[in-house]
C-alpha cells in the first residue's frame, strides 16, 4: 500500500472515516447555528459536553470490546451495579469514603463483574454476545434482588458536594453557563485508553485477537489473558461510568442506565469501530457519541419531538452503516489481482 | 534393492491407506459427535421436565391447577413466536433484534385503525376486522422487508441493521401512539384470545400450528435447505449457486411476518397496543433461542427445541411467581440457565474431541509398533 503523505486527503479521511464524521459534526454545528443563532453558545456546548460524560465512558469501554471482536451487552448492569452497591455500602456503614474511596470501591466492583464475563468468554469460548446476555441478566438480578430496589435520593456528602462542582462558570448576562468538573477525568480516560490501544503490547494485543483471534495466538498473544484483562478493565470503565451518573443525577436509582447498551452500541459503530473487530479509534468514537448527542439537542432545538430521537438515531446508524457496507460492496468488485504477488529473490 | 523399494512402497500405500480410513473415522465420528452435541432437542425434553417436575413438587395445588396451565398456555405463544422469528434468523448467521419492536406496530396499526373506524361506526369496525388484521400484519410484513433489504442489498451486518430498524420502528410507534397505551381491538380477536378447544386455549393452538408450518418450511422446503446451508458456509452457499439476497430477503421476511403474528396475538390476548410493551422480551427471545439449541453462529436450529425451550422459560416464570420469587429473581434464573446449558455444551464438546484427539493418538502409537515390527 502507498504511503500518504501527512496532509493527503486519504489521511485527513482516517482509517475508520474520522475525517467525515467530524465534518458532519462541523456541518451540523453550523448548519444549527444558521437555523438558530442561539445554538452556537457556551451554553448549548456545555449542555452537550454534560450529556455526553457518561456515554462516553461507557463507549469507551464498549469500543475496547468491540475491537477485540465480541459485543458487550452487560456494561449498563456492571455500572449501575456497582455505583449503587457502593452507595447502599456507605448507608449502612454509615462511612463516607470521599470520592476516591467510592471510586475505588466500584472499580473493584465493576472489574470483579467484568472478570466474571472475561472469565466464561476466555475459559469456554463462548460467544460474547450469549455470555454478556446472561451476565446482564444475572447482575441486574442480583442487584435488584438481593442489594437493593429502593431509589435513593440522599447520596453520601462527599458525592453530593462533588456533583455540584464545576470547573469553569462563564456568565453571559442572566444566564450563567458552568462545565462540569467531570469532563477534566473523561479527557484524561479518553487519552489513556488511545495510548493504551495504540501505544501498548496491551492494546496491540486487543486488535490482532479482535482482527484473527488464531493468528494472534500463533503470533505469540495470550489470547486468555488478554481477554481477561480486557473485560476486567471495561467493567472498571462500566463502574467509573455508573459513579459519575450516579454524581450528576444527584441520586441512585437502582433501575436506571439498564437498556441503555443498544444506543452506546450505535454510537461506538457509527464513530466507525468495526463490528467484526480488529477496528475502531477513540477519535472515532469521541466523534460518534457527540454526534448522537448534538443530534439529540438540535432536535429540540428545532422544536420536534423529542420522541423522535429514537428513530433519529436509528435512522442515522442505519444511513451511516450502509453507506460503509455500500462503498465496501463496490470496493470488492473493483479489486485488481496484482499480477506478481510473489516477488522471486 | 529393488525388493527393499517394493517393500517401502507397499508400506508406504499400506500407511496411507490407514491413514486415510483413520482420517473418514474421524470426520464421522467428530461430525456425530457434533450432531448430538447441537441437537438441543433430548436436552431441551429433559430440562422442560425438570422445571415442571421441581414446581409441582414445590407448589403441586397451585401449579398443577389447571387455571395455572392455562396461563403458561396463554403467555407461551407470543414469547414463542417472537422467539421463532429470532431463530430463523440465527438459522442464516444472522439475528433480529427488531421482532417486538414490529410486533408492536402491529398492534399499534389494528387498535388504530379499528378505534378510528368505531367512532363513526363500531358495527363496520368489527365486520371489518379481517381487513384491519390483515392491514397490521402486512405492515409488520413491510417491517421486515426493510431488515431484509437492509441485509440483502445494501449489505449491512444483520445485528448492526436490525438495531438500527428496532430504534426507527420503536421511534415511529412512541410518535404515533405519543407514548401512551391505545385501547380497542376487533371483537374477532377477542374470540381468538379468549377460545379454547377442549380446554387448550386457541391462542395455543395457533401457536402450534404456525411453528409446524415453519418446521416444515425450514426442514421440508427448498427454501428451508438455502436457509440452513448460508448459515453453515455463506462462500460454499454462494458457489453452489444459492441466491444469497434472495435466501436473506426470504428469511426477513419470514421473520417479520413472525413477529406481526406475535403482535396479532398480543392483542387478542389483551385489546391494548403500546409502543414499550415487552421491552423485556428482546434479550428474552434471543436467550430461549440460543436455549432452544439453535447454533448462534448459524446453520442449525430446531423449531421443537425452541417450542420447548419457550415452555421452560414460561414454567420456571410461573413457577418463581407461584412460590413468591420475584421477577428480579427470574432474571438471575434465566441468565444461569442460558450460561449453564452453554457452558456444559462446550464441556461436553471439548470432552469428546479429546476423547477423539486420544484415540487418534493411540492408534498412532500402534502404527508406529506396526511399522517397528
Amino acid at each position: 500500500m502507498k504511503t500518504t503523505t501527512r496532509w493527503s486527503p486519504a489521511a485527513l479521511r482516517g482509517a475508520n472515516n474520522e475525517g467525515i464524521l467530524g465534518l458532519i459534526v462541523l456541518f451540523l454545528i453550523i448548519g444549527m447555528t444558521a437555523v438558530n443563532p442561539d445554538f452556537f453558545s457556551f451554553g448549548t456546548f456545555f449542555s452537550i459536553i454534560r450529556a455526553s460524560v457518561v456515554p462516553m465512558i461507557f463507549a469507551l469501554g464498549v469500543l475496547i470490546v468491540i475491537v477485540s471482536g465480541g459485543i458487550d451487552v452487560s456494561f449498563p448492569a456492571i455500572a449501575i451495579f456497582s455505583a449503587y452497591t457502593t452507595v447502599v455500602l456507605m448507608q449502612t456503614s454509615g462511612m463516607d469514603f470521599g470520592v476516591l474511596g467510592v471510586l475505588g470501591v466500584a472499580l473493584v466492583l465493576g472489574a470483579l463483574l467484568g472478570l466474571i464475563n472475561g472469565g466464561l468468554i476466555a475459559r469456554f469460548k463462548l460467544p460474547t454476545l450469549i455470555v454478556t446476555l446472561g451476565t446482564q441478566g444475572i447482575f441486574k438480578g442480583v442487584l435488584l434482588a438481593y442489594v437493593g430496589s429502593r431509589y435513593i435520593a440522599e447520596l453520601p456528602a462527599s458525592m453530593a458536594n462533588f456533583s455540584t462542582m464545576d470547573l469553569v462558570s462563564i456568565g453571559d448576562g442572566s444566564t450563567v453557563a458552568s462545565l462540569h468538573v467531570l469532563i477534566v477525568p473523561v479527557v484524561i480516560l479518553c487519552l489513556l485508553v488511545h495510548i493504551m490501544l495504540r501505544r501498548t503490547m496491551f492494546g496491540r494485543g486487543i486488535y490482532a485477537i479482535g482482527g484473527d483471534t488464531e493468528a494472534a495466538r500463533r503470533a505469540g498473544f495470550s489470547v486468555v489473558r488478554i481477554q481477561l484483562a480486557l473485560y476486567a478493565l471495561v467493567g472498571a470503565l462500566a463502574a467509573f461510568g455508573g459513579v459519575l451518573h450516579v454524581t450528576l443525577t444527584r441520586s441512585a436509582n437502582p433501575q436506571d442506565l439498564l437498556g441503555t447498551e443498544l444506543d452506546i452500541i450505535a454510537a461506538v459503530v457509527l464513530g466507525g469501530a468495526s463490528i467484526f473487530g480488529g477496528r475502531g479509534s477513540v477519535l472515532g468514537t469521541v466523534l460518534g457519541v457527540l454526534l448522537i448527542q448534538l443530534i439529540n439537542n438540535s432536535l429540540i432545538l428545532m422544536g420536534i419531538p423529542s420522541a423522535w430521537q429514537r428513530t433519529a438515531v436509528g435512522l442515522l446508524l442505519v444511513i451511516g452503516v450502509g453507506i460503509q457496507a455500500l462503498g465496501a460492496r463496490r470496493a470488492s468488485k473493483k479489486v485488481i489481482v496484482p499480477r506478481e504477488t510473489v516477488v522471486p529473490s | 534393492m529393488s525388493e527393499q523399494k517394493s517393500n517401502e512402497t507397499r508400506q508406504i500405500a499400506l500407511q496411507t491407506a490407514r491413514s486415510t480410513n483413520q482420517r473418514i473415522d474421524n470426520v464421522v465420528s467428530s461430525s456425530l459427535a457434533r450432531f448430538h452435541v447441537s441437537h438441543g432437542v433430548g436436552r431441551m425434553i429433559l430440562l422442560t421436565l425438570l422445571a415442571f417436575v421441581i414446581f409441582t413438587i414445590a407448589a403441586p395445588q397451585v401449579f398443577l391447577n389447571p387455571l395455572n396451565l392455562q396461563n403458561i398456555a396463554i403467555t407461551s405463544p407470543e414469547i414463542g413466536l417472537l422467539a421463532l422469528a429470532v431463530m430463523v434468523a440465527l438459522l442464516t448467521g444472522g439475528i433480529d433484534l427488531s421482532v417486538v419492536a414490529i410486533a408492536n406496530l402491529t398492534t399499534i396499526t389494528i387498535s388504530t385503525l379499528y378505534s378510528t373506524i368505531a367512532a363513526t361506526d363500531e358495527g363496520l369496525a368489527d365486520s371489518l376486522g379481517p381487513v384491519i388484521v390483515l392491514v397490521g400484519f402486512v405492515v409488520g410484513l413491510f417491517g421486515g422487508f426493510i431488515n431484509g433489504l437492509l441485509v440483502s442489498k445494501v449489505g449491512i451486518t444483520p445485528i448492526l441493521a436490525t438495531l438500527g430498524t428496532m430504534q426507527i420502528f420503536n421511534g415511529i410507534a412512541i410518535v404515533w401512539t405519543g407514548g401512551e397505551t391505545l385501547y380497542g381491538a376487533p371483537a374477532m380477536l377477542n374470540t381468538v384470545g379468549t377460545g379454547a378447544i377442549a380446554g387448550i386455549p386457541l391462542l395455543f393452538v395457533v401457536f402450534i400450528a404456525v411453528a409446524v408450518i415453519i418446521a416444515v418450511i425450514i426442514n421440508k422446503t427448498a427454501l428451508g435447505s438455502t436457509i440452513l446451508l448460508q448459515g453453515a458456509n455463506p462462500v460454499a452457499a454462494k458457489f453452489s449457486g444459492i441466491r444469497t439476497t434472495r435466501t436473506l430477503m426470504s428469511t426477513y421476511l419470514i421473520s417479520g411476518a413472525l413477529a406481526a403474528l406475535a403482535g396479532i396475538l398480543i392483542i387478542s390476548r389483551n385489546p391494548t397496543a403500546s409502543a414499550d410493551y415487552g421491552s423485556s422480551y428482546v434479550l428474552l427471545v434471543i436467550v430461549i433461542a440460543i436455549l432452544g439449541g439453535t447454533n448462534p453462529t448459524g446453520g442449525f436450529g430446531t423449531v421443537l427445541g425452541v417450542v420447548l425451550a419457550t415452555l421452560t422459560l414460561q414454567i420456571v416464570s410461573s413457577g418463581f411467581n407461584i412460590v413468591r420469587l420475584s421477577s428480579y429473581e427470574y432474571a438471575i434464573a434465566q441468565g444461569v440457565i442460558l450460561i449453564g446449558v452453554m457452558v456444559i455444551d462446550q464441556v461436553t464438546r471439548n470432552r469428546q474431541r479429546s476423547a477423539v484427539l486420544k484415540q487418534r493418538k493411540l492408534k498412532v502409537q500402534l502404527q508406529a509398533k506396526d511399522s517397528n515390527q
